[in-house]
């Protein structure tokens, strides 16, 4: 068994855990936090010390309980995370209370620091990477992968990878007016010569092969959490498997004739029944996004989605994952904004929609011994990011609900595998 | 072809576009069965099979079509790239081969298979059949701008790059469109070496081509390239006979980009070379600027030797140039130098005065008017300071400057002992919390009506203003001396917060940072509830880190703050710095 599966059992705490510390620190995230984004990245420090941290999940925010060392109380007030010393007794009441059957409350213990790779090439790119910027702000260590590093093995040295901007259809992110740029060209330029290594003919049979093996990466217990277009272009790949749904403009042929027939959605972890869109200037994959909201509401002041409420004890995972200190969050665009839900697969978790609009945000799912999250849009803090706009500076926005739910998912692979109740 | 024919052409073009391509190559089959001889309907017939990649097809109606009179090497070139697309890599080189030798000695023959490569993005093959074009040719000057876009797409930049520089030899008119197309190239970080080396070896081979040097100086301003830059401006400089034109116009771009060592030669080499021209002139007062930018960017000791340089720059240009327009500017320079930094308190009045005087109205002599101001002042000349003020306020009526005068006379005021008086002028100012001189007058207003009392005649207030104008008037020990005098006086008094504070940053001033550091750390201790508690640990880690060279110090005493001050303004910072101290990479 991989190590990733023995992280993902669950351990039952509270009251009867056993033994309660004599003096803990609680660090909120509630609306008193002052800065729930660097919370996280405490909460990593502290793992990696080889101290456990307790997740609460529903209280005060998805709080946090670490044992209350001096260099832990020095490293939250260095970093600027709001804490609260506790005595023996308020903490097993705090802990009594969680562990009570009738509150929506659970505790999970976080063990072990998930390694992370994030999925992104050495050129530098004129946009930028939400989940970067978020292991950056909250100084979270990451390592960068790419198809190479990928195609040899590496990601075996990984819990948790996530993907963001990428077209693993092959179509260079189907940015057809930017192909002149030099960023493109060059971005074509490498694709191309790795396939050619590679031994494939095609910049989408190199993706396709990258897909494959992010696939059984998670089939044998990897998590994997993608953003924006990394979500329904690595669906697409993984139906298109061995067909050309590559127009020409982009691979020099056309896509084949009977594509739509061919495509297999028994492979997909998310969606199904999509069709994708063969026209090279349209600035989308398929029809699984619904792209940005309606004109009326396509503005930061209205645009917003909510997050599901799940039974903290029931469903731990689902609950670790939409970990909050609001039930709304404002909404963002990007290529791929919202998913359509219709084509949702039955066994998907759906975590946040945007209300009343058939879409879905948000959403988790396993596939073998792994598990996946896709998160539409593109920068929380960054309504819409145009290619060349300035990266996003995250010490304006240290209480980022959007940002808050890239980070659940980073702590979330450390976390111990609870017995399911019975 | 009759009316029935025409029209079933036109739907079949309308599938075509619709992309119903059965219906398109039913129709078209039928229509070329028709008239086998028509190539229109089978090129639209081959678009159709390729679309649905029934590559054999297109193949063969290709094949059908080489016996006739078309050109064979545009026929070939297309049957490889079919070739290509349906997967047979060696029989598309062959043909494209052969497309090369069914025209031989045709330009026409190169640029067809160059083109149906590009379609595939077969760039290294592309490039191949180019340079064997100009080989066999025996042209070197053809496809000139095609290879350069084919080196630039497979990362060859040297080579792109030396087909650009060829592109310059046609006439200097092509610099600009050279310059665009570089452009993009150079977005790529390895472009940019590549091509200064082509650039440089082309300015060696044609040392007088005008373009060529101009575009080297370019690329080495693009790489940030200053000393290199300056050489190549140098060279332009006097091969134009600009007279230090170009190299005066380099040497403030340079200064602009902090690049001041290189600026500093090319102003150097301006003034000495051509001392009587315009430039020369321009090159004097920029030194001064130089100087000036370069010292006030140093903490070290030669930050007053620049500003040193930087008086002797504008008094140079002054004597030098007296009727240039920038002289006013140079000699108020000059003058606050020596004020504020050299201390040349009586060489500073006597230039200020003289701009004043010689040229009123200009910006330059309001601000020599207000200096002259904080020169009697800090001369103990309070009256006439009060005078150059009110003046200046009076005349200005609004603005910064003017806001600036009327702190003065608020402070002048206050040094005097009259409170409300200087009450009265800080409230009369404008709020503009953004503005230092604002919130200089905010903070006046709250010391005068917190701190007076608790006699009738406010006396420590007064002793505190005293201290305060000491203090402006350079007599630290003085000012220190009144300090302690104050706090032994009135130990309980509202001001004895402000007073302690005020006295560790005099401790510091004469040389006594650790007496300094000392107090800095027992103030909040002594004043936990004090405004200024946080900010003493604050500067207390300051002077530990700069004054006394004690890291381990400095992050105790930032801990301390974070600790018992997790509120203040000043955490951020403190955060920062502390992490700085102890090494963490941010």
């Amino acid at each position: 068994m991989s190590p990733r599966v023995l992280l993902l059992s669950l351990l039952v705490l509270g009251s009867a855990s056993g033994a309660v510390r004599a003096q803990d620190l609680l660090i909120p995230m509630d609306e008193s936090q002052e800065d729930h984004l660097k919370a996280y990245g405490v909460a990593y420090w502290v793992l990696e010390r080889g101290i456990v941290v307790d997740w609460l999940l529903n209280h005060r925010g998805g709080s946090f309980l670490v044992p209350a060392e001096p260099e832990v109380e020095r490293e939250l007030r260095v970093r600027g995370v709001s804490f609260e010393p506790l005595s023996a007794d308020r903490s097993a009441r705090i802990l009594a209370d969680i562990a009570r059957e009738d509150s929506n409350m659970d505790t999970v213990r976080l063990e072990k620091p998930p390694r992370i790779a994030v999925y992104a090439p050495d050129q530098t790119l004129p946009w930028d990477d939400a989940v970067l910027l978020a292991l950056t702000y909250a100084e979270v260590p990451h390592e960068m992968i790419y198809d190479d590093e990928i195609l040899d093995g590496r990601l075996d040295d990984y819990d948790w990878l996530h993907l963001h901007h990428e077209d693993f259809t092959g179509q260079y992110g189907k940015f057809f007016n930017y192909r002149s740029t030099a960023w493109y060209v060059e971005q074509q330029r490498d694709a191309e010569e790795t396939a050619r290594r590679r031994g494939y003919r095609k910049v989408s049979e190199l993706k396709s092969a990258v897909v494959e093996t992010i696939r059984s990466y998670v089939g044998s217990g990897g998590f994997l959490f993608a953003m924006c277009s990394g979500t329904d272009t690595f669906d697409i790949a993984q139906a298109a498997r061995g067909v050309d749904i590559v127009p020409a403009e982009y691979d020099g042929d056309p896509v084949d004739p009977d594509a739509m027939q061919r495509l297999d959605f028994e492979r997909t972890f998310a969606f199904r029944g999509f069709s994708p869109i063969f026209n090279a200037r349209e600035y989308e994959h398929s029809d699984i996004d619904m792209g940005p909201p309606p004109p009326q509401l396509r503005s930061p002041a209205l645009d917003y989605f909510t997050l599901f409420e799940f039974s903290a004890k029931w469903d731990p995972v689902p609950t670790m994952l939409t970990q909050n200190h609001v039930s709304t969050v404002k909404g963002f665009v990007g290529q791929t904004t919202n998913f359509r839900k219709a084509l949702v697969k039955e066994d998907v978790v759906m975590l946040a929609e945007a209300p009343g609009r058939g879409e879905v945000r948000y959403l988790h799912g396993t596939y073998g011994e792994g598990t996946f999250t896709f998160y539409g849009g593109h920068d929380p803090e960054d309504y819409q990011h145009f290619v060349g706009d300035p990266p996003t500076d995250l010490s304006l926005h240290k209480h980022s609900p959007g940002y808050r739910l890239i980070l659940n998912n980073v702590l979330f692979p450390a976390a111990k595998k609870k017995k399911q109740k019975t | 072809m009759d009316s029935t024919l025409a029209s079933r052409h036109l739907l079949a073009e309308s599938y075509l576009r619709a992309a119903q391509y059965d219906r398109a190559i039913a129709l078209f089959e039928d229509l070329l069965a028709r008239s086998p001889g028509n190539s229109f309907v089978a090129d639209r017939l081959r678009e159709a099979y390729e679309a649905v990649k029934r590559y054999d097809d297109a193949i063969a109606l290709l094949d059908a079509r080489l016996a006739g009179p078309e050109s064979r090497t545009v026929l070939l070139a297309e049957r490889a790239r079919l070739t290509w697309l349906k997967g047979d890599e060696a029989g598309a080189h062959a043909d494209w081969d052969r497309a090369l030798a069914a025209e031989p000695g045709q330009p026409g023959a190169f640029l067809a298979v160059y083109r149906s490569l590009l379609q595939v993005r077969l760039f290294d093959r592309a490039i191949e059949v180019l340079e064997s074009g100009r080989t066999s040719l025996g042209n070197p000057e053809l496809f000139r701008t095609d290879l350069a876009q084919l080196y630039g797409l497979a990362g060859r930049y040297g080579d792109a790059m030396a087909e650009y520089l060829s592109l310059l030899d046609q006439g200097d008119h092509q610099l600009a469109f050279v310059r665009n197309r570089l452009q993009t190239l150079l977005e790529q970080p390895e472009a940019i070496d590549a091509a200064i080396s082509a650039a440089e070896r082309s300015v060696r081979a044609k040392p007088l081509g005008r373009a060529n040097r101009e575009l080297l100086a370019w690329l080495y301003l693009e790489a940030d390239r200053f000393g290199d830059a300056l050489d190549a401006f140098r060279a332009l400089d006097r091969l134009e006979r600009q007279e230090g034109v170009m190299l005066q116009a380099f040497a403030l771009q340079a200064m602009d980009s902090g690049a001041f060592g290189a600026a500093l030669d090319a102003f150097g080499e301006v003034i000495q070379r051509y001392p009587d021209a315009p430039s020369a002139a321009d090159s004097r007062y920029g030194l001064g600027t130089l100087y000036e930018r370069r010292a006030s960017g140093r903490t070290d000791s030669t930050r007053s030797s620049d500003f040193v340089l930087a008086v002797e720059a504008y008094s140079a240009f002054a004597g030098l140039h007296p009727g240039h327009p920038s002289i006013a500017d140079a000699l108020y320079r000059a003058a606050r130098i020596r004020l504020d930094e050299l201390g040349q308190l009586d060489a500073a009045e006597s230039m200020l005065a003289h701009v004043a005087q010689r040229f009123p109205g200009t910006p330059a002599a309001d601000a020599s008017a207000f200096d002259l101001g904080r020169l009697d002042l800090a001369r103990g000349r309070l009256a006439a300071a009060r005078v150059h003020f009110t003046r200046l306020a009076d005349r200005l009526r609004s603005g910064e400057l003017a806001e600036a005068a009327r702190l003065e006379l608020a402070q002048l005021h206050f040094y005097r002992g009259e409170f409300d008086a200087a009450k009265a002028i800080a409230e009369s100012m404008k709020e503009n919390t953004a503005a230092d001189v604002s919130n200089d007058a905010i903070a006046l207003k709250v010391l005068l009506v917190e701190a007076r009392g608790p006699d009738s005649l406010d006396s420590a207030l007064r002793g505190y203003a005293r201290a305060l104008l000491l203090e402006r008037q350079r007599k630290a020990p003085e000012a220190l001396s009144t300090l302690d005098s104050l706090l032994a006086a009135l130990p309980e008094h509202a001001l004895a917060d402000d007073v302690t504070y005020r006295r560790a940053a005099l401790l510091d001033q004469v040389g006594r940072p650790a007496d300094a550091v000392a107090a800095l750390l027992e103030f909040p201790l002594v004043y936990p509830k004090s405004p200024l508690a946080d900010r003493a640990l604050d500067r207390a880690a300051d002077l530990q880190a700069d004054r006394l060279g004690d890291a381990q110090g400095a992050v105790e005493t930032l801990s301390r703050l974070l600790s018992e001050y997790p509120g203040s303004l000043l955490a951020a910072e403190a955060r920062n710095r502390l992490r700085r101290l102890r090494g963490d990479a941010l």
